[in-house]
């Protein structure tokens, strides 16, 4: 039996109400935010209390909290996307609230019920997406071999983690280094705890010291997620994802990339990368860690180029 | 993108001592970018306290941030703190060796300035679990911390 991580399905709906993993408290709690409209989605979304895999879950479901309203049920579904496709800029909301709007929209034209047409395409959909998500852990633990030593950035919401226990299981011998991942720490909260929970061997170290592990030759291969592809295979993943790639090429060590395919944009310089407020980065419990006069700077993605990439392990989401 | 008014800056890295920034010529730049140096942060606190002093106002960034910056285009030359340097090379604070990497990739030129001298090369192993002394990551992990690297000189030329 493989390790499920919450993380790998961090977001679920019981009796109207869209419960979604806190992520910021992982690992010292396991807490679900209760998320009763579109407002609270976008607010989880924005406070980053869900990220990545989360945010899609989030999006989708929410359509199921906004079937009642008092109006218009398309023209309101509609607005629904709106504040969702505006809630955080690099993740493309627009093109997953665009499944929905599309099925609701041909649903409408064509005298259809709307709202039996958006729940039957939301729970289609993320049945579809979990069983395909299955079949990539099974491909990532193809990839691992016995003896690998594996870099890993930021988080891949449990994929990474189950796919480790599967190696386990098949009696591979797979080590892991995953990157602490400032400034919110999801390599050091999230990924070495689920790695753990996996059974699996991982090592925490700084975001500076990927270039040390790489020239003592202490990895021989790299694998990350993203949250975005382009349509010419460009990616944008958690910052410090570019340079990772720029490293693992100069010493010439497979990156494998968790892909997601998408024809919305052309190309990685056409994807809006977030910058939040730098604030966010320089201030840690309540306490300015460099002092009141130092700016901070806070990209939250950069783009990998696809000449980087040595191997996409793509996912159709039907974007 | 910070508003400082050139088109790129300083990018300093590791804990450098005092004395190096005499070295530099600083009278043109308003701005530069500091990389914060985790575990410790010293080196994010040590040099933005040195650029202050200087009427220099320091953009701390986190380490895994310096490639985005490269991308756009945003360092004008990277500043490394460097224990001993030889025609082979140089013995850097870790990180540097990403920097000059994405240096050469970039064409932007690397200056090797005086680190305040290490007495370990590799740091407590504990050190990264925690961040300003709360504990991040969950209990049982193994942290490795390299603090010094060695950056071959072919990355070191201009």
């Amino acid at each position: 039996m493989s390790f499920e991580s919450p993380l790998f399905w961090p977001a679920y709906v019981k009796e109207d109400v869209l419960y979604v993993l806190d992520e910021t408290l992982v690992p010292s709690k396991l807490k679900y935010i209760p998320v009763k409209n579109v407002k609270g989605a976008v607010a989880v979304i924005r406070e980053m209390k869900t990220r990545a895999f989360g945010q899609f879950l989030v999006v989708l479901n929410t359509f199921l909290l906004e079937l009642n309203p008092k109006g218009d049920l398309l023209k309101h579904l509609q607005d629904v996307a709106h504040q969702l496709n505006n809630s955080r800029p690099t993740f493309p909301f627009a093109e997953v609230t665009g499944i929905i709007i599309g099925s609701a929209s041909k649903a409408a034209a064509g005298g259809g019920d709307v709202r039996m047409t958006v729940i039957k395409t939301v729970q289609g959909f993320l049945a579809g997406i979990r069983a395909r998500r299955l079949q990539r852990v099974q491909e990532i633990a193809d990839a691992m071999k016995d003896g690998d030593s594996i870099l890993t950035h930021c988080n891949v919401s449990g994929e990474l983690a189950m796919a480790a226990s599967l190696a386990v299981a098949q009696g591979k011998h797979v080590k892991f280094y995953a990157t602490e991942t400032r400034p919110y720490m999801q390599g050091a909260k999230l990924t070495v705890w689920e790695l753990h929970q996996a059974k699996a061997s991982v090592t925490l170290v700084a975001d500076n010291a990927v270039a040390s592990l790489m020239a003592e030759g202490l990895v021989n291969k790299v694998i990350i997620g993203s949250d975005r592809s382009a349509a010419n295979g460009d990616i944008a993943n958690k910052i410090g994802s570019y340079q990772i790639a720029i490293l693992a090429r100069e010493f010439g060590i497979p990156l494998i990339v968790l892909t997601q395919p998408s024809k919305g944009v052309a190309r990685g310089a056409d994807m809006p990368i977030e910058i939040r407020d730098g604030s966010e980065f320089l201030v840690f419990n309540g306490k300015n860690v460099f002092g009141p006069k130092v700016r901070g700077f806070y990209p939250g993605f950069d783009v990998v180029p696809y000449e980087l990439i040595t191997k996409a392990i793509a996912i159709n989401a039907g974007l | 993108m910070p508003d400082f008014k050139s088109k790129s800056i300083y990018l300093f890295q590791g804990i450098l001592s005092a004395e190096s920034f005499k070295k530099l010529k600083l009278s043109k730049q308003d701005h530069a970018f500091v990389s914060e140096g985790r575990p410790s942060l010293e080196a994010g606190r040590v040099t933005s306290a040195i650029l202050l002093k200087q009427g220099i106002t320091p953009t701390v960034i986190s380490d895994n941030m310096a490639g985005f910056l490269f991308f756009k285009g945003l360092v004008k030359q990277v500043n490394l703190a460097c224990q001993y340097a030889d025609e082979n090379g140089a013995l850097c604070d870790t990180g540097a060796l990403i920097l000059a990497v994405l240096a050469k990739k970039h064409k932007v030129p690397v200056k090797l300035l005086i680190a305040e001298r290490r007495h370990r090369f590799v740091g407590d192993p504990e050190s990264i679990l925690s961040f300003e002394g709360t504990r991040i990551a969950s209990k049982g992990t193994h942290g490795y911390v390299p603090l010094v690297e060695w950056v071959p000189a072919k990355y070191l030329k201009e």
